[in-house]
């Protein structure tokens, strides 16, 4: 049965990828990482972010894989980005900061930002 | 005359998404209500509050079931007009029996037609509909509206207005306009990849409303695209095409006639009279065989033909429950023997497409993430098209405040309208199924008289306090109606307990999952309007303080 | 703001250029994609599809062919011509099942 906790294991998963996938495209912008940590980052960490963003969306496709047959799969997929895409554009306007998690790797400045 | 398509598609995308939009925020948001019709229903009918039933036995439960059905009146009257004769008091020969149900239903739904004696058109049929509790086959008192399947559903797909189909063609057209308006969107849209994260509240007024309103449009755009393009699909080829009952039905009878010799399902009665084997047995065969392809599963859909005659033939359909398919895998009984007469071969290429499409639409489905989703979906889409109103009339309340034109201040009355007095509307219905007495005459009526009332009096509400918006200031009626909204979700809720005793604790308890969702949704919304009345007070009162700021500064 | 450009037009030649325009989208785009699935499910059933897959199949072309039509109807700069071309065309279309569907009776 598609509704046992393996697969809402997988899901969850899915979802969480998803979210980072979302997450990790949209911080690769340069207008949106400026909303995060009130700089631009380096062209090859923006770059390496876009890769990272490009894995998550894959990665959640691949779960919602596991988890479904095929044909129901690929519907929470894309709906899974789409709601991701709407959190993450709701966080950067309203607490960009939260996004940070994301990629806690960014170094940030000593001085604070005024 | 347009200088660019990008003007063109400007043109385009800004009056018939004005015009059309107000059929697709119904389209939308009722579509989105739709997606827990079955649940909605068990809210608005206490007595259905049961577990989902599988279909139950044909010789003990539907049977003596099908058999007592008959046409309701209002249905016989309505076929004088397509008859060459007198009706006669009981039909006797039924064409076609028949039960669908899927993994949600708690109650199961029976079609009987009968074969119309004297009637104009000789494949003329006349139908009874039932519904009854498939454990006993108890009937269900035929008032009973079924406010979520019965009105929230016809309303997303016809705006029940069901004279001559009307408002299906009305709301197959803002369908199409909806593809227009996304495809003319996305034309105009300079900015949409880097863009695509973008939402700016802090901004102009007019520029966050722009950004949300692209924010909600692109990121659910497939979702838009395809339930607009699939609803219009799923209705093509009876309603809006109908090129095989009308241009090409020869080729559409000659296709039967050959199908029917082909797979050996006769299309026609044989005219000598037969009896009906068991039909459980027909259907423990069907389930052996699906278990026997790898594919077990339950029944949803059962169909008689030519009952009673030696042309008969009983179809047992698979529930399509753990895939997007609504039904398949369809085995074909003789009705007087219970032999196999065939068993569906896979669907062709074309076939698997169009299950595919329409199943994607009408989501009979077990997945309750993809559902939420879909909920998700469709309020987005609501809000996307809201937006554009709002944007609409911001753009221009200044502009014709200064001209005196009333433009902007009637475009925004039917937004209020459209907007939150459509949430009162179906908010009004639920509170009438909980404050009408249960045995009242037409309660059903009364039910969708509560629903159009209240969307006519927050029509009214809207129109007589937007005088604001011909001075270029905002609709009080926004935050009014927004409040409204908390205060009826609320009641519905506490409606709920009072009058039935399930209050949340005691649903969430026991684990019934189908009320107490729509008690914490009906919350959520009261939450949400509630939060959406104190900003825009807030707001109101900030702007009104704002020029006695700016004389305090001059004194 | 995205509006008809009316500097060198009269405003009765501006309206009846947007009643051109509607008419040639709606009305004639669905004259058009009337004759393009019946046309279509036609000629797949000829070819030997099944009816009810090529009622579908050329439902779901004559959709998007309705949208295509829709968006040019709109944006065309003789809307009046379109509007007969969309007919006529859907026309033409609808002989050409009529044809099909004699042929194969």
């Amino acid at each position: 049965m598609p509704e046992t906790t393996h697969a809402a294991g997988l899901l969850l998963a899915a979802l969480l990828a998803g979210f980072a996938g979302m997450g990790w495209l949209s911080l690769a912008m340069p207008a949106h990482a400026a909303q995060v940590w009130a700089r631009a980052l380096p062209v090859r960490q923006a770059q390496s972010l876009r890769a990272a963003g490009a894995i998550g969306v894959v990665a959640s496709l691949v779960l919602c894989l596991l988890a479904d047959h095929a044909s129901m799969a690929v519907l929470v997929w894309l709906m899974t980005l789409s709601g991701s895409a709407l959190l993450v554009a709701m966080l950067l306007s309203a607490r960009p900061r939260l996004l940070r998690v994301l990629a806690p790797w960014v170094a940030l400045r000593s001085r604070p930002a005024s | 005359m347009f200088t660019s398509f990008r003007q063109a598609m400007a043109w385009l995308h800004t009056w018939f998404g004005l015009v059309l939009g107000f059929v697709l925020m119904a389209a939308f948001f009722f579509g989105a209500l739709s997606v827990f019709d079955r649940e909605i229903d068990r809210w608005a009918i206490p007595s259905t509050r049961i577990e989902p039933q599988p279909m139950p036995s044909f010789e003990q439960v539907l049977r003596p079931a099908f058999e007592r059905m008959q046409p309701t009146r209002a249905a016989v009257d309505a076929m004088r007009s397509r008859v060459d004769g007198p009706m006669p008091e009981h039909f006797d020969t039924p064409v076609s029996w028949s039960a669908y149900t899927t993994h949600r239903d708690p109650v199961l739904s029976l079609f009987a037609g009968f074969d119309v004696p004297n009637a104009k058109d000789p494949e003329e049929a006349i139908w009874a509909e039932e519904t009854i509790d498939p454990r006993d086959g108890r009937l269900l008192p035929v008032d009973q509206l079924k406010v979520g399947s019965g009105f929230f559903y016809p309303m997303h797909y016809g705006l029940t207005l069901d004279w001559k189909n009307l408002g299906i063609w009305i709301v197959g057209l803002s369908a199409l306009v909806m593809l227009a308006a996304l495809v003319s969107g996305v034309v105009m849209h300079r900015r949409i990849f880097r863009e695509f994260f973008t939402f700016r509240p802090g901004k102009a007024r007019l520029r966050s409303v722009l950004d949300l309103h692209n924010l909600t449009g692109v990121v659910a755009l497939p979702f838009h695209f395809f339930f607009a393009f699939t609803g219009l699909l799923i209705f093509a080829a009876t309603y809006y095409f109908p090129v095989g009952h009308t241009q090409l039905h020869e080729l559409h009878d000659l296709h039967a006639e050959a199908e029917a010799r082909e797979t050996g399902l006769p299309h026609q009665r044989a005219g000598v009279a037969a009896g009906l084997a068991n039909v459980d047995a027909m259907v423990a065969e069907a389930r052996r065989r699906w278990e026997a392809k790898g594919k077990a599963g339950e029944v949803g859909f059962l169909w008689l033909q030519h009952v009673g005659d030696a042309n008969g033939h009983v179809s047992v359909y698979r529930a399509g429950t753990d895939r997007i398919a609504l039904v398949g895998d369809a085995i074909h009984f003789k009705a007087s023997t219970g032999e196999l007469i065939r068993e569906e071969p896979a669907a062709t290429p074309v076939g698997r497409v169009a299950e595919f499409l329409t199943g994607l639409h009408l989501q009979h489905f077990r997945h309750w993430l993809l559902r939420w989703l879909y909920v998700f979906g469709g309020l987005t889409g609501a809000v996307c098209i809201a937006t554009g109103f709002i944007f609409f009339v911001e753009k221009r309340k200044r502009q014709h405040a200064q001209q005196g034109s009333q433009g902007a201040r009637v475009v925004d009355a039917l937004a209020v309208a459209s907007v939150t007095g459509m949430v009162l509307a179906a908010l009004g219905i639920l509170v009438a199924n909980r404050l009408l007495p249960e045995d009242m005459v037409g309660r059903g009526d009364w039910q969708r008289y509560a629903f159009w009332g209240s969307w006519v009096l927050a029509l009214l509400h809207a129109a007589w306090r937007s005088a604001p918006v011909a001075q270029g200031r905002a609709n009080p009626a926004w935050r009014e109606q927004s409040a409204a909204i908390a205060v009826m979700a609320l009641a519905a809720v506490l409606l709920n307990w009072a009058t039935t005793g399930d209050h949340l604790l005691r649903t969430l308890a026991a684990g019934y999952w189908p009320v107490a969702g729509v008690d914490l949704s009906l919350l959520a919304c009261a939450t949400v309007a509630g939060l959406v009345a104190r900003r825009l007070w807030a707001r109101a009162a900030a702007k009104s303080a704002a020029p006695m700021a700016t004389e305090a500064k001059h004194a | 703001m995205s509006q008809v450009s009316t500097t060198f037009v009269q405003p009765r030649a501006a309206r009846l250029q947007i009643v051109a325009r509607i008419g040639a989208a709606v009305l004639g785009g669905y004259a058009f994609a009337w004759g393009f699935v019946a046309a279509g499910a036609s000629l797949m059933f000829a070819a030997g599809m099944g009816f009810h897959d090529a009622e579908f199949l050329a439902s779901l072309l004559g959709v998007l062919a309705f949208l295509v039509v829709f968006l040019w109807a709109i944006a065309t700069k003789r809307p009046w011509w379109a509007w007969l071309g969309l007919l006529g065309a859907g026309g033409l279309l609808a002989g050409v099942a009529s044809l099909v569907q004699a042929a194969l009776l």
